[in-house]
């Protein structure tokens, strides 16, 4: 093919007229995909405290925790509720994926920068 | 005298240029932008326009390191004489009428020597902060350095050859009825390709190439030097340009109607919008092409805008004779 | 075997004997932290003015210890971890690992998980020599063409967000299957701008056989001959580009590629140039191919439950990532965690070829030829021992290695 200089020139010119590609994000929303995969949200009426998710968590983010016994029969055993750490979820889904109560559900939403590491565990699980 | 130094200092003088400086650096950064299809400086000022000036700001109370091995008198007080030389040029070039604000009959010759101690302060520069990359930096700037030298020179002088003076202002006074550009559209060619050699932007950003060398000469710069340097070769676009507007353009001269605007206005607009149609087209050139290594630049400006040059010289000669 | 092995011993000991002759003076350290580099790792350039006489690499600035960590978590999270080994090829890398898992369990994979697999393969396969290009440019000083190559492919990596729920790291490959399936409503909307890309793609392909500055950077750099390649392993476009048909889609087909037609790209001789149109013609096969397996994609499950717990035996998987042929071993003992993993990646492949393609050029050469191989230095980094006067080569435990660290720092705690 012959060498040209400049065969760029063109596509500029039509680039230069059109509007910019760039996303408006932070001062315009971003426009995200319907499965989009953000923060992971819980359920508390639902969940039965199985313990499922936190076997299959890939980092092991999830700590079952002590909040009181059930009554099994006539036996009195401990009933254990989750405890996310978010700052640690990769938003993978495994969790989501084998909870058989379908408590656990991944939000679009990603804007969770804090300054205090405290706010990323989600604890409003741990009911009765 | 009043008036002479009142001009020197801030139109057509130091303020003028530092604050065209700026502007040509957002003009490049926002074109650039738009032909890639991004955004460009957005946030500080109007459209960004005040981000040029945040950069130099905020480079100037960065802290200063200096390598252990670098020559310390050259590193601290060199970067000041790189950053006098196109404030002096711009004396010379008539901005503001067909009188520039300090002329004499050789002050292109004058122009000329200024264009090679900038080149000279900054290859002590680069070889005074004594790391690898500027070692390399340096020999790529010297190289191209003589390369682009020759035909720069030689087309710069055609002009004057036209006019039998060595002084801009009367060139500038000649292209009252015609513009140099008709009669020489080669040496214009030359020129233009050399100052983008000159001001290293692609395709001949070879001594400051980003991905290669970290900045080239530029590298062990920091805080105020940096700043200083990198307005620095804002000012030597603004000069470039300007030189080229008088040489070529016709300077500030065009159609004055009468009425009871003052006449300098006139005469500054159609320089300024000579001078940002010239440096529109440096910014589209620079952004089309990739860059060059230094063995083809140099092959390039030996093989090609030498001869091309010197031909236009000797038509110019034939014709005036 | 016994007496190749041999042979690169040897090798390496004249290249640690012809080190001593070089002096400091011409050593440009390239690395680990340059601009022309995205991972780090450490090249020492014996220059000559600006000539490149040797090159010797020191790698290992990104070992992450990944196959040891495989073997403390259970099968199914090892695929988290494998995914992020390299964020360009990610599902390269845990279809692969699935792959050689799936060999172990015998089940038979649901055929529509396989043309999803294959969907998305080539979808990345897309993504990073459309990433690459843009590379190209950037590291030949040809800012623009990056911008524009880089827009475009955010058209590619939205639609994967629309599949996956994510962009690079998409978490999409399971054990027997994939964890989603492709949204039948979108599909037209995908076909539609896949196409757009291929007319993009077919404009990339002219400035980059039409612009000069570009062509002056690009041909005749980086050139070595196919036999060369041959014996020095290299994989991939590259050995492609040099004319040698091997791709493993065509070679032993995984997924759907038995079902799909492929057309194998090949050209004629290596050279940086020709490596950037190999990967240009790859990326329009590969929308061809996106678009027939969409259309044709058979209904069914996506995904089947299995035990956690595999089999003991032992298997090796291929794929063709998007650099080239990528090798996971897996070893199982009949529990809930693997026993062995290894994972050969293309760009160790490549790299001996990538030295030898530098020596001769100039030092503004060494990005574009470093990135022709397309590196990933991420997942490049292993670890192995070699004793060079005794020519024994081995491996330590995990136990061995924390044995050597304690050792190491805290001497007065010896045993």
């Amino acid at each position: 093919m012959p060498r040209k200089l400049g065969s760029a020139v063109p596509e500029m010119i039509r680039t230069l007229i059109q509007p910019p590609v760039t996303e408006g994000y932070p001062f315009k929303p971003l426009q995200l995909s319907e499965r989009f995969r953000g923060k992971l949200d819980v359920d508390p009426e639902r969940c039965t405290g199985c313990g499922v998710c936190a076997l299959v968590c890939p980092v092991f983010c999830i700590d079952m925790i002590d909040v009181g016994t059930r009554k099994v029969g006539d036996r009195e055993l401990p009933l254990k509720k989750p405890e996310f750490d978010l700052a640690i979820c990769i938003s993978c889904g495994e969790c989501v994926d084998n909870c058989a109560f379908n408590a656990l559900e991944l939000t679009r939403q990603f804007e969770l920068a804090t300054a205090n590491k405290q706010d990323m565990v989600m604890r409003k699980a741990l009911v009765k | 005298m009043i008036l002479t130094i009142l001009q020197a200092l801030i139109l057509p003088g130091i303020a003028f240029t530092i604050t065209l400086g700026f502007i040509f650096e957002w003009l490049e950064r926002k074109t650039m932008a738009r032909m890639m299809g991004r955004v460009g400086p957005m946030v500080a000022g109007p459209a960004g326009v005040l981000q040029p000036l945040a950069d130099f700001v905020k480079l100037l109370y960065k802290e200063e390191v200096m390598p252990s091995f670098a020559d310390k008198t050259v590193f601290r007080y060199a970067p000041g004489l790189f950053f006098l030389a196109p404030l002096v040029s711009m004396l010379f070039v008539p901005v503001i009428g067909p009188s520039a604000v300090a002329s004499f009959s050789l002050d292109l010759l004058l122009i000329v020597f200024i264009l090679a101690y900038a080149t000279f302060v900054v290859a002590v520069l680069s070889y005074a902060s004594a790391s690898s990359f500027t070692t390399v930096a340096s020999g790529r700037l010297v190289l191209q350095y003589v390369s682009y030298e020759i035909p720069l020179v030689i087309s710069i002088v055609t002009p004057a050859l036209l006019v039998g003076s060595l002084s801009i202002q009367e060139i500038v006074q000649a292209q009252s009825s015609r513009w140099n550009l008709l009669l020489m559209p080669f040496s214009f060619a030359v020129y233009i390709v050399a100052l983008l050699a000159e001001l290293e932007k692609p395709p001949f950003d070879i001594p400051s190439a980003k991905t290669e060398i970290v900045a080239g000469w530029l590298t062990e710069f920091s805080g105020r030097a940096l700043a200083f340097l990198k307005l620095s070769k804002e000012l030597g676009l603004v000069f470039g340009a300007s030189l080229a507007v008088a040489l070529f353009l016709g300077g500030p001269l065009g159609p004055v109607p009468q009425s009871i605007v003052p006449v300098e206005i006139f005469y500054t607009t159609y320089f300024l919008v000579k001078l940002f149609a010239l440096g529109l087209l440096i910014f589209v050139v620079r952004t089309a092409l990739a860059r060059l290594k230094i063995i083809d630049a140099a092959v390039l400006f030996w093989k090609i805008l030498l001869p091309l040059s010197l031909a236009q010289a000797f038509f110019v000669l034939v014709v005036k004779g | 075997m016994h007496d190749t092995f041999d042979k690169t011993v040897q090798d390496r000991k004249e290249t640690s004997a012809g080190l001593m002759q070089y002096s400091a003076e011409n050593l440009v350290p390239f690395g680990p932290i340059h601009p022309a580099l995205k991972e780090p790792e450490y090249f020492k350039l014996i220059l000559e003015g600006e000539r490149i006489v040797d090159v010797i690499p020191r790698i290992g600035y990104v070992h992450r210890g990944l196959e040891k960590a495989a073997e403390q978590r259970p099968w199914i999270q090892n695929i988290y971890m494998f995914e992020r080994t390299c964020g360009i090829c990610s599902f390269a890398h845990s279809t692969a690992y699935v792959q050689a898992v799936e060999g172990l369990l015998l089940y038979k994979l649901p055929e529509r998980a396989k043309f999803i697999r294959l969907v998305v393969a080539e979808l990345e396969r897309i993504h990073s020599h459309l990433l690459w290009i843009g590379l190209m440019g950037h590291w030949a000083g040809f800012e623009t063409l990056f911008m524009w190559v880089w827009k475009d492919r955010e058209i590619v990596l939205d639609i994967v967000e629309a599949i996956a729920g994510n962009r690079i790291h998409k978490s999409l490959a399971t054990i027997e299957g994939v964890k989603r399936d492709i949204p039948e409503p979108l599909i037209p909307g995908f076909i539609e701008r896949l196409k757009y890309i291929t007319t993009r793609v077919h404009y990339y392909r002219n400035v980059v056989d039409t612009e000069s500055t570009l062509l002056i950077r690009t041909e005749g750099i980086g050139k070595i001959s196919a036999d060369r390649l041959e014996q020095l392993c290299a994989v991939g476009p590259l050995v492609r580009a040099a004319g040698i048909p091997r791709d493993v889609r065509r070679d032993d087909p995984y997924a759907a590629y038995n079902d799909v037609p492929m057309d194998l790209v090949t050209k004629s001789g290596v050279d940086i140039h020709t490596l950037m149109q190999q990967r240009l013609d790859e990326v329009v096969v590969s929308v061809n191919m996106i678009i027939y397996a969409l259309e044709h994609m058979p209904p069914g499950p996506v995904k089947l439950r299995v035990p956690p717990v595999v089999p003991k035996g032992e298997n090796a998987s291929h794929v063709e990532a998007p650099r080239g042929e990528l090798f996971y071993f897996v070893k199982s003992n009949g529990g809930r965690m693997p026993e062995r993993v290894k994972v050969r990646t293309p760009t160790l492949a490549n790299l001996p070829s990538a030295l030898e393609m530098l020596k001769g050029h100039t030092l503004a050469d060494v990005p574009v030829v470093l990135t022709g191989i397309d590196p990933c230095f991420g997942c490049m980094d292993r670890l192995s021992f070699l004793d060079r006067d005794s020519q024994k080569l081995w491996r330590w435990s995990g136990e061995e290695l924390r044995q050597y660290g304690i050792h190491h720092y805290f001497p007065e705690r010896k045993k």
